[in-house]
């Protein structure tokens, strides 16, 4: 297999786009991708796109994929239609990823896209909670999260405070992204005092939907250095899991601990060699449990870890630098590109006001969907400077 | 004829919100269960039941199992948001069965306040209302109740 780097990334602002729909949220993250790459468009031969929501919510009933790049100009080259809920655009990147190492091309492109934020709000909200069979019970995916973070407050004495802590951090790194959503920084105060969505977890602490696109271009090291003169970003592993069966008799690895033992082995790296992450908290609290699952830091600790300030974009390992999922806003198959694109920005130093020092290494996760009482699917992506 | 329970109640229909996923009582004294799966091999058991068991992988090792009448709160939380037709505030929950298996279920009969749930309380299993549907039916479905005196 042949070592695959990150030659270019871009993305739409995320938020409410009224007068964009999904092949104009597309177009826009294609051509900033190409642009980033400095790639003759022509050059790219095969593209992956994922869409979540796009047939329950938009006119389009099919061939989404299609639909959005030859509205970017692309047509002829093979196109492939992507879906796996929160964790598509990262399943997009993987297949790209796999086209060129393989040495099937040299060249490939992956975009997310989502069209969210349409008149009729409880449509899609029927949308998201109906990824789970559980839908038609009355089931709320806020109140799985809630459900998760109370087990961590009984077992670890974590409080509300340490939830809020977490939003205080992302809010003030979200305010400094220029693709966020929410670009208010908050305070504790603010942050407790909203309204309960669903205890512990209050409004602010919650991610809303948002229309965006992102995409990513991947090629060799050696094509990479024909295209452009940035620091081309190695992707050292590329993993995606599926949920595993739980059950009372047997002791479930959650699925974030098995991808990211699988990504860590790839990549030949440990979770104490990251830098900074971007991670799939879209109650921004759930961080916390994030932290452990990656082996960031030992069992139980992750409220000491943000009482100390150990994530912060000046910390030990810098998590969410881009705000995370609640400040950025969190348009499904999007999401894990635009996580992409962030730390290629960290790594290469572009971050401006948001970057963390000396980034060598980052990760990405990216979880989505909810089958049988586990996650649908988990990326992982470790990239290297 | 006889009338079902299931059929009519007080001119409403009362629609299963799933075929095949629990038993509601036909007759007085009868209780209602969960229609779950249970593979004879290694015992793993889900509800929903599914015809293979994802540990053994083997075709024909799943039987049907009638379980779900009684078990204890594992977590909660009152969410305050609802999609249409839904009631706001639900209780959302995780129930540990007898049984073993911990699923994800609505709590009712019982205020939705932090004061009337307890971690580890006793519930009970019953088919009771979800939401009506546009036409005015019951949807009904399968909650766990906390039982009386606990
Ligand atoms: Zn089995």
């Amino acid at each position: 297999m042949r070592e695959v780097v990150v030659l270019g990334v871009g993305m739409t602002r995320f938020g409410k786009h009224p007068d964009k729909g999904l092949k104009e949220l597309g177009t826009e993250a294609i051509w900033n991708a190409v642009e980033d790459a400095n790639i003759p468009p022509k050059d790219i031969p095969i593209i992956y796109v994922a869409n979540a929501m796009g047939q329950q919510l938009t006119e389009l009933r099919g061939t989404i994929a299609q639909h959005v790049v030859s509205h970017a100009g692309f047509m002829g080259m093979p196109v492939i239609n992507v879906e796996n809920a929160c964790s598509g655009g990262s399943t997009a990147l993987r297949s790209c990823i796999l086209e060129v190492a393989s040495g099937n091309y040299d060249v490939a492109m992956a975009v997310g896209v989502e069209k969210m934020c349409i008149a009729d709000t409880a449509r899609s909200a029927a949308a998201m909670a109906f990824g789970t069979i559980l839908g038609k019970f009355g089931f709320m995916f806020v109140g799985l999260y809630a459900m998760n973070l109370r087990r961590l407050m009984e077992k670890y004495g974590l409080t509300r405070e340490h939830f809020a802590k977490v939003v205080v951090k992302n809010t003030k790194n979200g305010a400094l992204n220029p693709y966020a959503q929410f670009r208010q920084p908050r305070t504790m105060e603010e942050i407790l005092n909203s309204r309960v969505v669903s205890d512990p977890l209050t409004l602010l602490m919650c991610s809303t939907m948002a229309d965006g696109g992102a995409a990513a271009i991947v090629t060799t090291r050696d094509k990479a250095a024909k295209y452009s003169s940035k620091t081309p970003i190695t992707i050292a592993a590329c993993e995606l899991v599926s949920g595993t069966p739980t059950s009372a008799d047997a002791v479930h690895v959650p699925i974030e601990t098995r991808a990211s033992r699988q990504a860590y082995e790839k990549a030949g790296v440990g979770p104490e060699d990251i830098d900074v992450v971007e991670c799939h908290d879209a109650m921004a609290p759930a961080e916390l449990l994030i932290y452990e699952e990656l082996g960031l830091c030992g069992e139980g600790e992750a409220g000491r870890w943000i009482d100390e300030g150990k994530t912060e974009i000046n910390g030990v390992v810098a998590v969410n630098p881009s705000g995370g999922l609640a400040s950025k806003g969190h348009p499904v198959s999007a999401t894990g590109l635009a996580q992409i694109s962030e730390i290629v920005w960290q790594l290469r130093g572009e971050a401006g006001e948001r970057q963390v020092p000396n980034a060598k290494i980052g990760m990405t996760e990216n979880a989505g969907g909810w089958v049988m009482d586990d996650n649908a699917a988990c990326a992982i992506t470790i990239l290297k400077k | 004829m006889e009338t079902k329970l299931g059929d009519k109640f007080e001119g409403k229909k009362r629609v299963p919100v799933e075929e095949g996923l629990f038993h509601q009582p036909q007759a007085t004294g009868e209780e209602p269960y969960l229609i779950a799966a249970k593979c004879k091999k290694c015992g793993f058991t889900d509800f929903p039941g599914t015809p293979v068991c994802p540990r053994c992988v083997e075709p024909g090792t799943m039987e049907e199992a009638h379980i779900g009448k009684k078990g204890k709160l594992e977590t909660f939380s009152i969410v305050r948001s609802a999609l249409p037709g839904f009631t706001s505030p639900s209780i959302q929950s995780y129930v540990k069965l007898e049984e073993g298996p911990v699923i994800w279920s609505l709590i009712t009969g019982v205020e939705p306040s932090e004061d009337a749930l307890k971690i580890g309380m006793d519930l009970e299993l019953v088919i009771s209302k979800v939401r009506d549907d546009e036409d005015g039916n019951e949807i009904i479905s399968y909650q766990y109740q906390p039982v009386k005196g606990s």
